[in-house]
């Protein structure tokens, strides 16, 4: 069943813009009996953008959470800019440190200001000096827009404050891949705009991202290529343009019609 | 309040004992039996303690609850510890406020700094307690008259003075913390002796302020950068220890201490001693080494299913019996070694309640950030986790202090243990146990209640910035 029901993933259509920074291949993850994700398969390219959409359950999630091993994955292997997952402790933190997260719920250190949230780790794991690391932080608020909140804590902001200091966080650690776990669906309508556009802005400034996201209008604006998933599968990947004006799958076309 | 709620309605006494005391029948009925009832113990509670009452078991021997059987040579040991601890206190409570003044108004917070004297009204318990012993030190006889007073004076100045860190400079705010330590430490070794071995305290906060002065960002090594760590904090021990050996002046040990001092010690070293091992018991327990695991679960609950009291005789009779030959330790000692290991594991159950209370997104967003455990650990698991924790963990060192009168069981005379020297007096061999008692049940309670009152600020205060 696995082969026949994604027969796009490496047709012309889909191939990676540069030259693939991500690797999965053949992956396989279980939680119990549950399989949460069958068979994947896919290359991210360098600078390119990719937006992964299906119905809640169908491990959007689980996949970029196995990419910094925030889950790890069963079979297959992954690959991120030359270095596979493995159990080895040094791997993965080496590929953590290439990789920056966004979450759903921000997951800010609430005991911590905004500044020293966004220095904690340029200092605790790359051993920047204080002074280095501030600077590199205001400079990273001041392109998310919010520079004059430096000195307060995350409980002070609102939400779509808290999630363009999140980004900033995760930037401070100069990633060369960029994850974002349905990064507005914790926000409230009028904040989703603004946190958007600090990732369209990352996006049209060449960084390689993968955005778990429902936020259509996003996927259209950016995504070098849309992947719908569902039960664990990749059941059909896209140019924008192809997935939203002719699907070829049952399921996309299903999810889609719920949703637009 | 909005400007449509009218206005509270006069309330005359009348209406008040109608609404709260006769409301109904049944609630009128309590109130008649119960009301005279009130008045009558009170009015026995007020003529025992005002006309009845044989205070003079207090009064008498006032500084034998203080200091029990401490060498009467040597108490300048003990007010001169308690001016440095009161300089120690002030340092502290100025360093405190200054810094979170900085906080507040870095995070764009209005915040008003308390003077010293809110501190003491809200120590307030405290200053009763002591105003007690005032008063009853003024009515003993007039020989006594000017001592406590200037103990009590002096002590205000020193934490007085000690107050005036907040004026440090913002960069040299940290020094604050270090003094107020420092002080801490000479100030309890100003009776316990400066000998030769007690160079470890002072050598692991200036071990701990070397680790985190050394200025190591800037190299990429981590074999450096732990080299040049190792060697910066050698370099401080052997001074400390230099300085230590020089000096080389013996006090006057533990197991010569008594009365309230040796409670407030005991205390005080049980805690400061008991938080770093329940906080290595919780982190073990959690650990993903099983055999780490499995002991630390043993032993918290082997601990926490025996009363404190049979570890007590435990640590007096059979401790010896386990510690290599030869090796002889004081009553107090076993004592305070037994009060550390009871509470570290309560301490530690404590500590778990609060690591998994913690939202595991907070862990994740470390890992994410590529940190390693022990930092993520450090930096954002456990100040998060303790702050959370304040209330239970102030409740155990309460029990804690409180429990430390147990030692009196084992034939250790501290503040409550003193009774049995004033009881044995002639004056009072068979009198006035209820006056001894009240006045020990007043002292634990002024200190215990202060604590509570401390915990309830500190943790309003961590939270306001959330």
């Amino acid at each position: 069943m696995t082969t026949e029901h994604n027969p796009q993933i490496f047709s012309d259509a889909t191939k990676a813009k540069g030259e693939a920074i991500i690797e999965l291949t053949d992956v396989d993850k279980f939680f119990g009996d549950f399989q949460a994700l069958a068979d994947i398969n896919m290359n991210v390219g360098l600078q390119e953008v990719i937006v992964v959409i299906g119905p809640s359950g169908s491990g959007k999630s689980t996949l970029i959470r196995c990419i910094n091993r925030l889950e790890k994955h069963d079979r297959g292997r992954i690959v991120v800019d030359g270095i596979e997952l493995s159990d080895d402790i040094k791997n993965i933190q080496e590929i953590r440190r290439e990789t920056g997260m966004v979450f759903q719920s921000f997951n800010l250190f609430p005991h911590l200001t905004v500044i020293d949230n966004i220095t904690l780790a340029p200092r605790q794991v790359r051993h920047e000096s204080k002074k280095d690391a501030e600077d590199n932080a205001m400079a990273l608020l001041e392109r998310v827009g919010i520079p004059e909140q430096a000195r307060k804590f995350p409980g002070q902001l609102s939400g779509g404050q808290q999630q363009r200091v999140a980004i900033a966080r995760s930037l401070a650690m100069k990633p060369k891949v960029m994850l974002f776990d349905e990064p507005t669906s914790a926000l409230d309508p009028e904040m989703i705009k603004e946190v958007l556009d600090v990732m369209i802005e990352l996006a049209e400034g060449g960084m390689t991202m993968i955005v778990v996201t429902h936020e259509m209008g996003f996927a259209r604006a950016v995504a070098d290529r849309v992947v719908f998933m569902a039960d664990g599968y990749i059941v059909e990947v896209g140019t924008p343009e192809h997935f939203f004006t002719n699907p070829q799958e049952e399921r996309t076309k299903l999810f889609l019609s719920q949703i637009l | 309040m909005t400007t449509t709620a009218p206005a509270p309605p006069q309330q005359t006494p009348v209406d008040w004992v109608r609404k709260n005391l006769f409301k109904n029948w049944w609630s009128g009925l309590i109130s008649v039996i119960l009301v005279p009832l009130i008045g009558y113990m009170a009015y026995r509670s007020l003529r025992f303690f005002f006309v009845t009452g044989q205070w003079d078991a207090v009064r008498v021997n006032l500084k034998l609850f203080m200091k029990g059987t401490f060498p009467n040579m040597q108490i300048w040991r003990l007010i001169a510890q308690m001016m440095i601890f009161a300089l120690a206190f002030g340092i502290g409570v100025g360093t405190n406020s200054a810094a979170s003044q900085d906080r507040a108004e870095d995070a764009g917070l209005g915040y008003e700094r308390g003077s010293i004297l809110q501190t003491l009204a809200r120590m307030w318990s405290l200053v009763a307690f002591i105003s007690l012993l005032l008063f009853f030190a003024t009515t003993d006889d007039v020989g006594n008259f000017i001592n406590p007073f200037l103990v009590v004076g002096g002590a205000l100045v020193m934490a007085a003075i000690g107050y005036q860190a907040h004026r440090f400079p913002r960069r040299i705010r940290n020094v604050g913390w270090l003094l107020t330590a420092t002080f801490l430490v000479i100030g309890f070794q100003v009776v316990s002796g400066f000998d030769a071995g007690g160079w470890v305290p002072l050598a692991i906060i200036f071990g701990g302020v070397a680790y985190g002065a050394v200025p190591v960002e800037r190299f990429d090594s981590a074999w450096l950068r732990f080299a040049l760590r190792l060697i910066a904090i050698a370099v401080v021990v052997l001074i400390v220890q230099a300085v230590y050996r020089a000096v080389d002046s013996p006090g006057i040990g533990w197991d010569k201490w008594s009365g309230l001092h040796l409670t407030l010690m005991v205390s005080a070293i049980a805690i400061v001693l008991a938080f770093p091992l329940g906080l290595l018991l919780a982190l073990a327990r959690r650990s993903t080494l099983p055999a780490l695991r499995i002991m630390a679960t043993v032993y918290i609950e082997v601990i926490r299913g025996v009363p404190l009291i049979t570890l007590l005789f435990m640590g007096q009779f059979i401790l010896g019996f386990l510690l290599p030959g030869g090796t002889v330790l004081s009553a107090i000692t076993r004592a305070i070694a037994v009060m550390t290991l009871f509470s570290a594991a309560y301490i530690a159950e404590i500590v778990r309640g609060g690591l998994q209370a913690l939202d595991k997104g907070q862990n994740e967003a470390g890992q994410a950030l590529g940190m390693a455990p022990p930092p993520i650990m450090r930096r954002i698991i456990l100040p998060q986790a303790l702050t959370a924790v304040i209330p239970a963990m102030v409740g155990q060192f309460i029990s804690l202090f409180k429990d430390s009168s147990l030692l009196s069981i084992i034939a250790i005379l501290e503040f409550l243990g003193v009774r049995k020297i004033i009881h044995a007096q002639a004056d009072f061999r068979s009198v006035a146990f209820a006056e001894t008692l009240i006045f020990v049940a007043i002292g634990y309670w002024a200190f215990a209640f202060a604590m509570s009152r401390e915990s309830q600020r500190l943790e309003r205060r961590l939270r306001v910035t959330r």
